[in-house]
């Protein structure tokens, strides 16, 4: 097991340093000017010249790189040009926001998927079945920003049921702050009326975000559970009597299981890209609108280690799904 | 294990109760204001943009300050000033014991160290400082004197800017911009600042004014108009200042559960045209593309009648205005052209350049008509091009950009920056037009060294129309401040200088 982790570790590496060339690279090719952009268009050129010293712009392109695959293996993602604040601080102080959005956002998704899945694979053929076709792809061709345009229509603005935009209403911020994740920050302190808040809060984004992706979980758990439903165990387990109920979800799902957990975990950690449009529907104060916002103001460090910090993110949960398939699957060999 | 687990939810429970019952906060001693403006630093070494100056607006005060809804110049941190008669030195008697939001003393020196340091950090409006001041000298803790370059009219206008405002010599970096908390001077303190989401305001202690009306002034920021939209009708905002979309205005407008208020705005928008860049730099071709454009049709197709036309860059409602600029003529831009040997077979292809979102969502919809007027000469082929801001700035300073879309907030409230920016050889480079004229250089030096309007707005006539026989910009229209707000929402004022006061709404 320790030799297949290290592996996999060691497989991981290469891809980083790819994502981390190609950004570097990218970034350094687009037009416009990151000095100009921080200075602003009246800057003398004396001043222009001066802060692309400083930030060692002026050097050439392969020691830069070299300086910045330095500074990224010792931890340092640079200052943000926009703020002067280290990017690694402010992604840290985005994160937890992200993080909350998109654990819910999964929570609606599995709960979804798994459920609509297996019924759809136990009433192969029937309305139900065609329904959950027909769902998946009808809700994964939402755009996301639409869809959510609507609920904060019909739930916010006609019903007047939910709060449509932000983490939380002014001054519902839990007090003290421990994970930076505010359900969890409310339980911790004990603050009901905080915590009910951000619930609140969360329910329409990550709805949102929930079903867009829980198209792809139907139909993944429908076909697993298709094939594990004809496979002989089935038939054995029925004629042995056990429960129609029992025969679904003990026998056919938790054999289906497996390969439908890889593709949940790379969904999680693809998820916490995917919620830039759903954060900026919701003016919701993760590193999805963080990266807009930098985009916008060409913060080169930012872009770049915002990038960055996804990829070793993917990286990360990529092995934890690939340790815990290993896990729990003998046949995946370490 | 049971009982330990049932006992720590209990304790959780209990404690919890009693903690958030301390929580309450009364409705009345807060304000939301929402908006999709952006705040870029808090610094007033570095700030130049919007809501980054409104806020320091409210924050901070000058030694000299705008009566609210006026352009009348009143004493700020300043108790009185001496002009010498050959209009060089400023002599500046500052108000005895004024205090910073952290008790620190506002005196002579900070003032000294405040605009050297904006002239040493060489940001972007240091050159409102840095272009007419010579040096700064402390006489006593109260009294200091500032030397100008040349005698320069505005110069009072520029020390309401937020470019001027005194900082914490202790608090701020000498030498470097400064990206904490600001230290404040004005009715208002931040207490909390969650950069890109919200900022929060309090009332500042050691205010020497009128104490601010609501105790807390919350700005939320919004990514799009559509969001600030949403928020709005769920109640989630009390105030929403800048922007939402026209048709979203006008049809909130008719909303009962809010009131809207329109006023005047400062605010000018232009065609600039790179005098450098061929074919732009043919005088009468410029010409025939400032007759080709409608600005009527643009206030009304695409603005909805929230702005108004522009004939000239400097606004209405400011002195020194003159409508001197062609009013559309399809036939008299046909005319050019043709003279210029342009024909259906041989048109005039040229390219238009926006940018997507700093101007709002309009922007594309405006840079489409303006496309489709050009081509209704039927001798021009018009291709749009855009790019975000940062790249955008970027290609203007490199003169990729022939013709491009462009706007315009004032510094100071007078003609002079409205002229001078857009005209002098000195300044055009940084509007990428690169426009010079020699006799334009000399009016608008002449007129900044006048202290009487009524002579500054006779050279300003001169200039203006100069600016119609060479056309380097196309002014294009207006704006207008628009503010919507709950009903329960009192003392909005959309005063001619566009600084939205903060510290005088109240919930009622």
């Amino acid at each position: 097991m320790k030799t297949y982790i290290l592996t996999r570790i060691g497989l991981s590496i290469p891809m980083i340093l790819i994502i981390l060339t190609i950004v570097f690279f990218v970034l350094r090719v687009l037009p416009g000017n990151p000095v100009l952009a921080m200075l602003g268009p009246k800057a003398p050129p004396s001043v222009v010249k001066a802060m692309e010293h400083q930030m060692g712009l002026d050097k050439p392109i392969l020691v830069q790189y070299a300086d910045y695959l330095k500074d990224i293996t010792h931890g340092n993602f640079g200052q943000s040009t926009v703020t002067g604040m280290p990017v690694l601080k402010e992604l840290m102080q985005k994160f937890p926001a992200t993080l909350e959005l998109t654990i819910f956002a999964m929570i609606v998704a599995v709960f979804i998927g798994i459920f609509y899945g297996t019924l759809a694979a136990y009433k192969l053929g029937n309305p139900l079945d065609v329904s959950a076709r027909i769902y998946s792809i009808f809700v994964y061709s939402f755009p996301v920003f639409w869809f959510g345009l609507m609920l904060q229509l019909i739930f916010g603005v006609w019903l007047h049921w939910l709060p449509v935009s932000g983490e939380s209403s002014p001054f519902m911020t839990p007090d003290p702050m421990h994970t930076g994740l505010y359900v969890v920050d409310a339980i911790i302190n004990g603050q009901w009326d905080v915590l009910k808040d951000s619930l609140e809060h969360l329910i329409l984004p990550s709805i949102t975000l929930g079903i867009v992706i829980s198209s792809i979980f139907v139909r993944m758990v429908r076909a697993n559970v298709v094939l594990t439903l004809s496979q002989q165990f089935v038939t054995a387990a029925r004629a042995r009597g056990a429960k129609e109920k029992s025969v679904l979800f003990r026998h056919a799902l938790k054999n289906a299981l497996p390969p439908i957990l890889t593709i949940m975990g790379l969904e999680f950690a693809l998820l916490l890209g995917g919620a830039v449009l759903t954060e900026v529907t919701f003016s919701w104060p993760g590193i999805g609108s963080y990266l807009v916002s930098r985009i916008h103001a060409r913060d080169f460090t930012a872009i770049q280690g915002t990038i960055v910090f996804f990829a070793i993110f993917v990286a990360i949960t990529s092995i934890l799904v690939d340790v815990i398939n290993a896990w729990i699957n003998p046949r995946v060999r370490y | 294990m049971r009982r330990s687990l049932k006992f720590i939810f209990l304790y959780v429970l209990v404690f919890g109760f009693l903690a958030s019952s301390a929580f309450a906060i009364n409705p009345k001693s807060y304000i939301i204001l929402g908006t999709t403006d952006k705040i870029s630093s808090l610094d007033p070494a570095k700030a130049y943009d919007y809501l980054s100056d409104n806020i320091l607006q409210n924050i901070m005060e000058g030694l000299v300050k705008y009566v609210p809804g006026t352009t009348r110049i009143v004493p700020g941190i300043a108790k009185k000033w001496k002009i010498s008669k050959d209009g060089l030195v400023y002599t500046f008697y500052l108000k005895k014991g004024l205090k910073f939001s952290n008790g620190d003393p506002i005196n002579a020196q900070a003032f000294k160290f405040s605009i050297d340091r904006v002239i040493r950090l060489k940001q972007d409006p240091s050159f409102l400082l840095s272009d007419v001041v010579k040096k700064v000298e402390v006489v006593n803790d109260t009294e200091f004197k500032i030397y100008l370059k040349y005698p320069f009219a505005p110069f009072i206008n520029i020390l309401a800017f937020t470019v001027s405002y005194p900082i914490d010599p202790k608090v701020y970096p000498k030498d470097k911009v400064y990206n904490g908390i600001p230290v404040a001077s004005g009715p208002y303190m931040v207490k909390k600042w969650i950069r890109g989401q919200q900022i929060e305001l309090v009332r500042n202690p050691y205010y020497h004014g009128k104490k601010a009306k609501t105790p807390i002034i919350l700005v939320k920021l919004y990514r799009n108009a559509n969001t600030l939209y949403i928020a709005l009708l769920n109640g989630e905002i009390d105030v929403a200042y800048r922007t939402l979309l026209p048709q979203q205005f006008a049809k909130i407008q008719k909303n009962k559960k809010f009131v809207a208020l329109v006023g005047p705005s400062p605010f000018i928008r232009e065609l600039v045209f790179n005098v450098k860049y061929k074919p732009f730099d043919n005088k009468m071709l410029r010409k025939a593309i400032a007759y080709a454009v409608d600005r009527k049709q643009i206030v009304k197709d695409v603005f909805n009648n929230q702005v108004v036309p522009l004939y000239t860059l400097i606004p209405k409602g400011m002195w020194g205005h003159r409508s001197v600029m062609p009013k559309h003529s399809l036939k008299r831009a046909i005319k050019f052209l043709k003279k210029l040997g342009y024909s259906k077979n041989k048109p005039l292809k040229i390219t238009l350049w926006y940018s997507p979102s700093h101007y709002g969502s309009t922007e594309a919809a405006l840079a489409l008509t303006i496309k489709n007027q050009l081509e209704k000469t039927g001798l021009i082929k018009c291709q749009l091009k855009s790019a975000e801001w940062a790249t955008y700035v970027d290609y203007w300073n490199k003169g990729i950009m022939g013709m491009f879309l462009l706007g315009w907030y004032p510094d100071y409230f007078d003609p002079d920056d409205y002229m001078w920016p857009f005209l002098a050889s000195s300044a055009s480079n940084g509007m990428g037009s690169f426009y010079s004229n020699k006799k334009v250089d000399k009016l608008l030096l002449k007129a900044r060294k006048i202290v009487s309007k009524r002579k500054r707005a006779r050279i300003y006539y001169r200039v203006q129309k100069i600016m119609t026989k060479d056309v380097p910009y196309v002014p294009l229209f207006q704006g207008k401040q628009r503010v919507i707000a709950k009903p329960n929402i009192k003392g909005l004022l959309l005063d001619p200088v566009q600084i939205f006061r903060y510290y005088l709404l109240y919930k009622k």
